[in-house]
């Protein structure tokens, strides 16, 4: 069975009907060497819908993601923001049109203290210095609005759990207006209460607007905050669904490659 | 029935032990070296003796606060000691040919800048690993300082103002170790308090992190070397003030003790970890011992020997018995 775009976009209650995507990417190819890491993908992210995107390791998810957020610049291919095309030669350009990414290896530093890593590379400044304490004051309120709990928060990062400097990273990506939240395997780490607050910010944020693109292996995630599902497969996009139009098996098989069967 | 209670949070001291423990066992062992040399001699604690220290070890400050950046983020600048003697001896061939030291001056800490930005450039965007590029930049600049003198010292004649600033007090307080005093507050500012120290300790830490959260990594990176080639030029001109003349053997060896000052202080070579008031601490440990040994009278010879080995030892002693969890009370470490 080949990708026809499954017919008018059904839409997930919560929702509102499907926008213009805000970001279209087409034909994106990246080589490493000699290694085809995606082999022309196109993909449309639309605001206030979740894109679920799911396949085997090593199909090239955090790649594609990484070129959406600028980290990795594509060999080939378009990408157009809200009809006008762009091009990032560096994550902070992505970052300036309000393009945040959850890392899979988060992308902390391990010697700044937990305010630092939320403020890192925005810093507050009050003239030429620092503004610790408002920063600090933001800080205590970003991860209060994300139930996230850390009890000292001038600590080093490194002295953190897995999970809280998980937390962390997602706090960073989400805290500051971002259009499209780019989050790659953000519950990985997390307990139950965890990936059920990362599930509820999800959908807030989706309700305010946002475009968020979700990589996750977590296939009972996909169900309860995605609107559409696009399938990976060694570098191409094999499918798309939306959420109404399938079930669990079809997805496992799709990613395994039986559903070309 | 399952019991929940919640973590105690322990004792604070505990914290601020276990954050400040590179900088508080230098400081002991400072402290040690005083008292030592203070009972060993009779002139060692004399304020002549003290001031003294203070203007020796002054160049060798001014370039470890700018050395606690470059190793901050990961790197070495092995042609300190080099770039020293060149700015020296350009200092004074350069007001020999006539012009005045207001001139010389800036001129001097621009060609500092310049040539620590082409080694900058060489590392941050052509990714040869620092230790190489330094390493050639000491040979380098070391031979054209030789091309430039010949091998023979340079006088400088008629400048009282530049000798002002080696020779100098201020209230009895010599001009030198003002100067350093004031850069190491200006670094310890920069370091914890500016927008900058943040982005040099973020590069360290994990460079392609701060890439990602759009921090101008690269010129970072490259921007350390300006400040220690800026660092260097300062004190190669604060030696040729104190010595009245400029010559190319100056300041040799001079990158080892800078490097092992900003060690000592607890600044890892793995990047990201810094402290600048261990640096302060480090450079005057050296700088004591040093003079101390000196002053007991122990041969010269000797006292390379004794200050590795207590370097050594310093170091050994703050990964083994001081760099490790600090545990009050009944605290259970994460
Ligand atoms: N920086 C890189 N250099 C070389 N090869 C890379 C690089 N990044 C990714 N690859 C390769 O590209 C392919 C896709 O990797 P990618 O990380 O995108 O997979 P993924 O779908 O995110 O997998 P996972 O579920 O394991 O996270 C892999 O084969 C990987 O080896
Ligand atoms: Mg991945």
């Amino acid at each position: 069975m080949r990708t026809a775009p499954s017919a008018p976009e059904e839409e997930r209650g919560a929702s509102p009907l499907s926008a213009a995507p805000i970001l279209t990417l087409r034909n994106i190819h990246k080589t490493f060497g000699s290694h085809q890491a995606l082999r022309g993908v196109d993909l449309d992210i639309r605001p206030g819908e979740c894109l679920g995107l799911i396949g085997d390791n090593a199909a090239g998810k955090s790649t594609l993601s990484k070129v959406i957020s600028g980290t990795y610049i594509p060999d080939e291919g378009e990408i157009t923001m809200a009809g006008r095309p762009v091009r990032f030669a560096t994550p902070s350009e992505a970052r300036a049109l309000n393009i945040e990414m959850v890392y899979q290896d988060l992308a902390l530093c391990d010697h700044v203290d937990v305010v630092g890593n939320l403020f890192l590379g925005r810093e507050l400044k009050r003239g030429p210095f620092l503004d610790q304490k408002r920063m600090l004051a933001e800080a205590e309120r970003m991860l209060a609005a994300l139930e996230i709990r850390i009890p000292r928060l001038t600590a080093k990062v490194e002295k953190l759990s897995g999970g809280q400097r998980q937390a962390i990273a997602i706090a960073r990506a989400a805290s500051f207006e971002p259009k499209v939240l780019l989050m790659d395997e953000p519950t990985s780490a997390l307990a139950v209460a965890e990936v059920e607050a990362v599930l509820g910010l999800i959908n807030r944020v989706k309700a305010r607007g946002v475009a968020v693109v979700l990589v996750t292996h977590r296939m009972q995630d996909l169900f309860r905050v995605c609107d559409r599902v696009a399938v990976m497969y060694e570098g191409t996009k094999v499918a798309e669904r939306a959420i109404a139009d399938t079930n669990l098996q079809e997805l496992v098989d799709l990613i395994v490659g039986k559903g070309g069967h | 029935m399952a019991t929940y209670t919640e973590r105690q949070a322990g004792s604070r001291l505990a914290d601020f032990i276990g954050e400040h423990a590179q900088v508080l066992s230098i400081a002991l062992f400072f402290v040690l070296c005083m008292l030592f040399f203070g009972a060993m001699t009779t002139t060692f604690l004399t304020s002549g003796n003290l001031l003294n220290v203070v203007r020796q070890a002054a160049p060798i400050l001014i370039v470890a606060v700018a050395m606690t950046l470059v190793i901050t983020t990961a790197g070495i600048d092995l042609s300190v000691g080099s770039m020293v003697a060149l700015i020296n001896a350009l200092a004074a061939i350069v007001m020999a040919s006539g012009l005045d030291w207001t001139l010389t001056l800036p001129l001097m800490l621009v060609a500092g800048a310049l040539i620590g930005g082409i080694q900058g450039w060489f590392i941050a965007y052509q990714g040869i690993p620092a230790f190489i590029v330094t390493l050639a930049g000491l040979s380098i600049l070391r031979g054209f300082a030789l091309y430039l003198t010949e091998g023979y010292s340079i006088p400088i004649r008629d400048a009282a103002g530049f000798f002002w600033l080696g020779r100098g007090e201020v209230l009895g307080f010599p001009v030198p170790a003002l100067i350093a005093i004031l850069v190491a507050v200006l670094g310890f500012v920069v370091m914890l308090r500016t927008q900058y120290g943040r982005q040099v300790i973020a590069v360290g830490s994990n460079m392609e992190a701060a890439r990602r959260v759009g921090m101008p990594a690269k010129r970072v990176l490259a921007s350390v070397y300006v400040v220690s080639g800026v660092a260097s030029a300062v004190a190669g001109m604060l030696i040729a003030a104190r010595l009245g003349s400029g010559s190319s053997n100056a300041a040799q060896g001079f990158e080892l003790q800078v490097i092992a000052a900003v060690v000592l202080g607890g600044t890892s070579l793995m990047g990201g970890k810094a402290s600048m008031l261990g640096t302060v601490l480090g450079t005057m440990t050296i700088a004591v011992i040093g003079n101390g040994l000196i002053l007991m009278h122990i041969s010269p010879f000797f006292t390379q020997i004794v200050t590795g080995t207590i370097i050594l030892v310093a170091i050994w002693m703050n990964t083994r018995l001081f760099d490790r969890q600090w545990r009050f009370g009944r605290r259970k470490s994460a």
